[in-house]
């Protein structure tokens, strides 16, 4: 394979992290691990983890602190499944590799209720407003949505119709979904 | 045979009470585990490699470099893949044939060949790295291919009364048109996911299934093992609509790959692969002639339909067998064909069939009533079956006129304009449009237990699944009812095939299997527990047959005198059980034991739609549904059902199209970027309305929910549409290009 297809080309990840001289890459795409060494607050406990520079946030989310209430729908960004909040703001922690999480502050949906496990208000009018069916795209529109309500992107049904349609919902709970944000938005500003 | 049928008996009625769904706290917390989520130790992880080509052989496979790369531990083939034996026929058809067995390939996605390694990184890279040599052929692809196989009544449900052609001859107003329906796909969020596990020769599977009962033993069957031997456990499902009713051959691969490696492994397919692999709702091509008298009554309905199946798998997908029972028509042919090509298997997706079947029917009746010039519901209404036209029996229960009034009052349909484009809004012409629907009623033989417990509680379950319909929680409040406890004393469980026997959650008939089911075995519970009692005469309910007593209250009592009554702590602590078990079943009533012809849920759709005048945008801007659905165990869940399937049919009407590549076969779109579902800002304002009464098939008189509000939803925005416009769309989906 030419050198213009070695995967240290364009890549932002510096070239020393990688364990062999670049000029000697194998074919496009790798197919050995590179190790990155992490530190990460994961629903406020620090993490140090060592991944695979491959690895998206999700996977190590998921394979890696056990934290499976982050799901993976597409692995694309086009579903919106995985939405955590890094650094406050919602990600698709399937495009977000792992590694870009260095240093940073993860909240995915066992981190959002309580520390008393109460939940919510947005879980809580999740439920009340029937707003999740087969339940798989759920931790992603929740997070979607109270992340949407703190933009202040909630303001009227239309505005959150607009704004929640990054995450899609197979099962169709779209009207449940943006009445429970309407709901959960004015407790959430009382609150 | 006269079915009883039950009645709430409690003093707050928990059947048809809207409870909140019972898995929601664990699905709100991301504390549900779907089989993506199962961890084990040692656990393996597979990518699957497909072929790029539609039809043809594998020349050379090349895994040297796959196999050679880091964290690999296995990369199977046609060359080195054990044989596998063809799995068992389910009511659905032939199993999908076994994965890697010889060089042949024969659709585009096909699996070539599955790479485990350590980590899920280290299997895709090193699945990138198996190179396929391939010898092409041209590939089927079309349904008009007049070198492709043609199944004639491959259902067995083609249907004929009187003499159609003569009838439409001699009719005063004829109609005709073609319709044709694009590929589907279902794409449930939860990407499918399979994790098996051996222990010497047991196996457990973890896996995205709509039917443990129907997995176990058809891997039981492909891998030589007793059924005994194998637990397929799908407690939670990431959604399926009909995409999970079949052992897909992921599933029968990753079951090998762990075999082979002697530890347990891991699939989860990528969002491509849930186009090509674990089926689609079929393109269809359908020709729908009907002829009428001028007062609107019909007289003849021809309707012919043409789908597409792959080259060497099965598919029910019955699209016009709802045609003959749909209208009092004395003149009807309704009748199939399937056609092999060389495309990734159709499966069942929501509706199967009557989602395609009905948008030509009530497409073609809105056409004739602009036709006759008269209004589409009255022409509907004048041609309303009374009974059931092809047997002639009395419906078991069918509430559509209840379905026209209540919706159209809702509605505001009398507020409509006759002609096309009569109505706008400024920049916005305004259409309303409707249609009928009805889904087959579907019932399959069922199994539950219930075991109450010395402290009052009860569990009960089934290996039925709950893939988001609230199976859970309907079958919780049923038992609850049935067994006269509260709700916090009873769990229901499912998605276990070490449980009593379910069918599928699917064909909207699992609710009237399973709880004609969980109502047998609690009723059994009871009689149990009055035979602990028969003989005791200091006991009050002594002596009580089942029909003397009620249960309520956390306990039993006699119907004569209520004061006669025990709890069931008080029963268990006096004859020193710790607990009771009793099993039930049930099977499918039948038209000749009861003497009606059995019905599904009907419904009534209304939809207006608005159309940019100049710019040809169509947004639906409102839908009401009338359903008789029978029996609504809980309206707060069948609400949802019902409005879910109407996402789905505003998706099926307006986006969704699977596209493929000409003469090559590849999808082209088959990402959620490029096929297009609807999202929140598609949606408008919903309402949806249950009428009718129990249905006289079951004692729970329930009908199922599941496809019926999906059905109608393409034909009414296409004849709403077309009143906006006065252009008829007769191929969805219907995009804006079609209306400039």
């Amino acid at each position: 394979m030419t050198s213009s297809r070695s995967a240290g080309s364009g890549s932002p990840i510096p070239s020393r992290e990688f364990a062999v001289d670049p000029s000697e890459e194998p074919a496009y795409p790798r197919a050995d691990a590179v190790a990155v060494a992490l530190t990460l607050t994961v629903n406020g406990r620090e993490q140090r983890l060592l991944v695979d520079s491959r690895a998206s946030l999700l996977d190590t989310l998921r394979d890696h602190l056990g934290l499976t209430g982050a799901k993976k729908g597409c692995d694309h960004g086009q579903c919106g499944a995985c939405t955590i909040h890094l650094d406050g703001r919602r990600v698709v922690s399937c495009l977000t590799l792992a590694a870009q999480a260095n240093g940073r502050d993860v909240v995915t949906i066992e981190g959002l209720g309580g520390a008393d496990g109460a939940l919510h208000p947005m879980q809580q009018a999740f439920i009340d407003h029937d707003a999740l069916q087969c339940g798989y795209c759920t931790p992603g529109q929740i997070m979607s949505a109270v992340a949407c309500v703190r933009e202040g992107h909630a303001a009227s049904a239309d505005d959150i119709r607009e704004f929640m349609s990054g995450n899609l919902c197979r099962c169709g709970a779209y009207l449940g979904i943006a009445a429970a944000i309407q709901d959960a938005a004015s407790r959430m500003r009382e609150g | 045979m006269t079915i009883e049928i039950i009645e709430s008996t409690q003093t707050y009625p928990l059947i048809g009470a809207g409870i909140d769904r019972v898995d929601g706290p664990l699905k709100v917390t991301g504390a549900a585990r779907y089989p993506a989520d199962v961890d084990l130790p040692n656990l393996a992880h597979a990518v699957l490699v497909r072929s790029t080509i539609s039809a043809g052989k594998i020349r050379r496979i090349d895994t040297a470099s796959a196999e050679a790369a880091a964290g690999v531990l296995a990369v199977l083939t046609h060359v080195n893949a054990p044989r596998i034996a063809l799995g068992p026929k389910s009511p659905l058809g032939q199993t999908p044939p076994p994965p890697l067995q010889d060089d042949r390939i024969v659709q585009y996605g096909q699996y070539v060949a599955i790479v485990v390694a350590e980590t899920i990184e280290q299997a895709a890279a090193a699945a990138r790295l198996v190179q396929v040599d391939y010898e092409a052929t041209d590939p089927l692809l079309e349904l008009s291919d007049a070198r492709a196989i043609r199944l004639e009544n491959p259902y067995g449900t083609d249907l004929q009364r009187g003499n159609v052609s003569a009838a439409f001859d001699a009719a005063d107003v004829k109609f005709e048109a073609g319709y044709t329906t694009p590929a589907n796909t279902n794409n449930p969020l939860g990407l499918f996911a399979t994790v098996a596990e051996w222990k010497g020769d047991t196996l457990t599977v973890h896996d995205a299934t709509q039917w443990p009962s129907n997995v176990r033993p058809t891997l039981a069957t492909m891998f030589g093992i007793p059924e005994s031997g194998v637990r397929v456990l799908a407690p939670y499902v990431g959604g399926g609509f009909g995409a999970g009713l079949r052992v897909w051959p992921h599933v029968v691969l990753t079951v090998l790959a762990a075999r082979t490696i002697g530890r347990p492994v891991k699939t989860v397919l990528t969002r491509p692969q849930m186009f090509t692999g674990i089926g689609h709702r079929p393109n269809t091509a359908q020709h729908v002639k009907l002829g009428a008298a001028r007062d609107g009554r019909l007289l003849a309905i021809d309707h012919a339909g043409a789908e597409s199946v792959a080259l060497e798998d099965d598919n029910f997908e019955a699209t016009t067998w709802g045609t003959a029972s749909a209208y009092a028509c004395a003149n009807v042919s309704a009748r199939d064909q399937q056609v092999r090509l060389n495309i990734t298997a159709p499966g069942s997706m929501r509706a199967p069939g009557t989602a395609q079947g009905n948008f030509a029917l009530e497409s073609a009746i809105d056409e004739l009533a602009y036709a006759i010039g008269m209004d589409p519901l009255a022409l509907r209404r004048a041609n309303y079956a009374e009974i059931e036209p092809q047997s002639g029996l009395p419906w078991s229960s069918n509430a559509l006129h209840a379905c026209y009034d209540e919706g159209a009052e809702r509605f505001g349909w009398s507020r409509r304009a006759p002609q096309p484009r009569a109505m706008r809004d400024g920049r916005w012409l305004v259409g309303y449009g409707m249609a009928s629907a009805t889904y087959p009623w579907y019932q399959a033989p069922c199994r539950a237990r219930v075991t109450l417990s010395r402290d009052g509680t009860a569990y009960v379950r089934s290996a039925a699944t709950d893939i988001g319909t609230g199976t859970y929680t309907v079958m919780k409040q049923l038992a609850a009812e049935t067994l006269g406890l509260t709700l916090d004393r009873v769990t229901f469980d499912l998605g276990d095939s070490s449980m009593p026997d379910s069918p599928q959650a699917g064909g909207s008939g699992l609710t009237i299997a399973l709880g004609s089911a969980v109502y047998a075995a609690c009723r059994n519970l009871v009689e149990k527990c009055l035979d602990v009692v028969r003989r005791d005469t200091r006991e009050p309910l002594h002596d009580s047959s089942l029909d003397d007593v009620t249960a309520a209250d956390d306990g039993i009592h006699r119907n004569d005198d209520a004061q006669l009554r025990s709890s069931y702590v008080e029963i268990m602590a006096r004859h020193g059980l710790e607990d009771v078990t009793a099993d039930g079943e049930s099977t499918p009533a039948t038209q000749e034991d009861t003497g009606f012809a059995p019905a599904g849920a009907f419904a009534a759709k209304f939809v207006e739609v608005r159309v940019d005048a100049d710019l040809g945008l169509i947004r639906v801007a409102r839908v009401v549904s009338a359903i008789d659905g029978g029996r609504i165990l809980n309206e707060k869940l069948a609400t949802s059902q019902v409005i879910g399937g109407t996402v789905g049919g505003i998706g099926m009407a307006l986006f969704e199209e699977t596209a493929s590549d000409p003469g090559i076969g590849r999808i082209a779109n088959a990402t959620l970027a490029d096929y297009l579902v609807a999202v929140n800002a598609d949606i408008p304002a919903m309402e949806v309305i249950f009428v009718g009464a129990p249905d006289r098939m079951s004692p729970i008189g329930v009908k199922g929910v599941g496809e019926i509000g999906l059905v109608g939803i393409a034909a009414a925005i296409a004849n709403a549409v077309y009143h906006a416009t006065g252009v008829r769309v007769r191929d969805l989906p219907i995009t804006l290009d079609r209306l400039l």
